[in-house]
């Protein structure tokens, strides 16, 4: 998916950097007449520059300088109503306050917390396989199931959050259905379980769709080969379907545990703010310290840990597919 | 997906099933056909079953919001007056007001970005330029770069730049174009025959007057799928706008029914907050319900071009 884009973008640049060579590869998307001048060449690179000016300005601007700057924050205390160079130099005091020192514990609650936001990722991949398998079948009504699975994913968060809240609120609709008396948002499992069933809840649509997608490719004939073979269903899931949308699998795992990792809106909404709490989730810690008086810096190296742990766990993944795509 | 071809290849005789045979088969999936109809139908009421309990709890009156019965005893319009009141109290304008600013910094920035980003898909897809695939790998490398990392530096630079004051902050940046949405446009611009442009431009036309003119209106369906699907994130979003608004009076929708949730719990609030909820998600169910097909197909797309 993505992966394969980059490769084929690479392999595709080593090509195109060789311009003396007539293009003749096959793959090869921007494949001009032969006749083309040197000034329609010269052209396709200044307008292709112009094209994409709007894009490289925003990514120096918006996202490059920012970078930077979150960077060398790592190292002030520096405060949100100050230039970066009026506040004070620490050095590695802020990242030594995450890794062991004041701020270490919160900071690592937080973590352990992201993760435990993280468990609907596998879950929700499961129940969505079963339900595009349902919703893949040829009977009356599946147009609709698709629409309606997809609703709560479409919603504002803090709309369907709000309402998560105060059904699962103590003395809420969801106490008084059960007729338990358990605090939701505030104890551990309670938490935990609610942001993971709204996460499902909330994502569980565009996982299915995207598995009734990838459902279109796996061969019927096979199928109903292993069938006359005497295969079971159970058989036929495990060794043909699952291996076929094992693309699928990948990328929605990829981008799934990348937006795990990120988690903020649903926790914050639901248990209200502050730190040092269940909900606390690693970029509500950013957030937090943002307002802090002289927080920037510990925060910037709250992100950046959070931003290498994603990096690592994204070149693990595709050091993985690539293993699993040889073995093939 | 490259296997399917392998697998088509692998020739199975088939065998002529018997009628008696086929009977019984049919009759299998007719029950199953029942069985995964009820218990989707099952499933259906769980992820419905939140947007009842919200329309029916902004009909009640605060003291009756913590039970266990569905239904109100007593029907009321209280939480959607006092939503309007406590919404002119929180800023001028009250939710008009909210809905005014979700669509300032929601529309403008669907219509730049999406010609912008256009453009560069053009680029990316069709022209041949000096360094066209180096930058096309760092694009996507930005998408993987946490917002966590940007974001509070973005919020100190517009707070600096004297963006914050007004609704700017969340509007300008967008405007440079989405990543995400010239990835999709490229796809779907490499579906379509290089003869087209050729053929225009042998006619004369330059590369921007063909683009605009030709290939623009035969990407249309794919723009305006990017273009509702931008909306919809744009108009929900909330970490964006709670970071870069800094006037009282510009906040979005999503910002002011969580001002008005506060902190949650307290039953006589809990009707307004529903009912600026629910009134918040109005703009999104119509765009919903009107394009349904057109975004559930460009995830469809997506899944099986990403």
């Amino acid at each position: 998916m993505e992966a394969n884009h980059v490769e084929n973008a690479g392999n595709a640049e080593n090509v195109s950097s060789v311009p003396s060579v007539p293009v003749v590869e096959a793959g090869n998307k921007t494949k001009k007449p032969m006749g083309m001048g040197a000034s329609l060449k010269r052209t396709e690179n200044i307008l292709g520059w112009v094209y994409i000016s709007p894009m490289v300005i925003g990514l120096l601007v918006f996202t490059a300088i920012p970078i930077i700057m979150s960077i060398m924050a790592m190292f002030y205390q520096w405060d949100k109503s100050l230039l970066l160079f009026e506040s004070k130099f620490v050095g590695f005091d802020n990242i030594k306050s995450i890794f062991g020192g004041l701020d270490s514990a919160t900071y690592w609650k937080a973590f352990g917390n992201t993760w435990k936001f993280a468990l609907q990722l596998p879950l929700g991949m499961i129940i969505g396989l079963f339900l595009a398998l349902a919703m893949n079948r040829d009977m009356k009504g599946v147009q609709a199931f698709r629409v309606i699975y997809y609703i709560p994913g479409v919603m504002s968060v803090v709309a369907v959050t709000i309402v998560w809240q105060n059904m699962f609120n103590l003395d809420g609709y969801i106490n008084a259905l059960l007729g338990s008396n358990m605090d939701w948002l505030k104890d551990d499992f309670g938490i935990t379980f609610v942001v993971n069933l709204l996460l499902i809840w909330k994502g569980v649509g565009y996982t299915t769709l995207m598995f009734i997608a990838g459902l279109q490719s796996v061969s019927t004939d096979q199928i109903e080969a292993a069938k006359i073979d005497g295969a079971n269903s159970w058989t036929i899931l495990i060794k043909i379907t699952l291996p076929a949308l094992y693309p699928i699998i990948f990328y929605l795992f990829v981008t799934g545990l990348m937006g795990a990792m990120q988690i903020f809106n649903e926790p914050f909404i639901l248990a209200k703010y502050g730190i040092d709490n269940n909900a606390m989730t690693t970029v509500s810690f950013v957030n937090y310290y943002f307002n802090q008086p002289g927080g920037l810096g510990l925060a910037s190296v709250g992100a950046w840990v959070l931003a290498i742990i994603i990096f690592i766990l994204t070149a693990i993944q595709m050091l993985v597919d690539k293993k699993m795509r040889g073995d093939y | 997906m490259e296997n399917q071809e392998a697998l088509r290849q692998t020739n199975i005789p088939q065998v002529q099933p018997m009628s008696e045979k086929n009977k019984h088969i049919n009759r299998r999936k007719l029950i199953m056909n029942i069985v995964v109809t009820v218990l989707l139908s099952l499933g259906s009421v769980i992820m419905l079953f939140p947007f009842l309990w919200m329309l029916l709890a902004t009909l009640k009156p605060g003291y009756e919001i913590y039970s266990g019965d569905l239904f109100p005893h007593e029907w009321t319009f209280a939480g959607y007056k006092e939503m309007w009141t406590e919404c002119g109290y929180m800023m001028e304008g009250g939710i008009i007001r909210g809905f005014v600013n979700s669509i300032v910094t929601t529309v403008p920035v669907v219509l730049v970005q999406i010609i912008v980003s256009a453009f560069a898909a053009y680029a990316f897809a069709k022209l041949n330029f000096v360094g066209k695939n180096v930058m096309f790998l760092i694009f996507l490398g930005t998408m993987a770069i946490p917002f966590a990392v940007i974001m509070l530096p973005q919020a100190w630079l517009y707070g600096r730049m004297g963006l914050t004051n007004g609704p700017l902050a969340v509007i300008i940046p967008k405007f440079f174009g989405s990543i995400g949405t010239v990835f999709f446009l490229r796809q779907f611009l490499f579906g379509i025959p290089d003869s087209i442009s050729e053929a225009a431009r042998l006619d004369g036309a330059g590369y921007t007057r063909t683009f605009i003119s030709i290939i623009l209106p035969l990407i249309m369906p794919a723009l305006a799928t990017q273009g509702i699907l931008s909306f919809i994130g744009n108009w929900n979003d909330f970490l964006g706008p709670m970071l870069f608004i800094g006037d009282v009076n510009w906040k979005t929708l999503p910002l002011l029914v969580n001002d008005l949730n506060g902190a949650g719990g307290q039953m006589e609030y809990v009707p307004r907050a529903l009912a600026a909820s629910l009134v918040s998600l109005v703009p999104i169910v119509i765009v919903f319900a009107a394009f349904q097909k057109k975004i559930i197909g460009s995830i469809v797309f997506s899944a099986v071009k990403g």
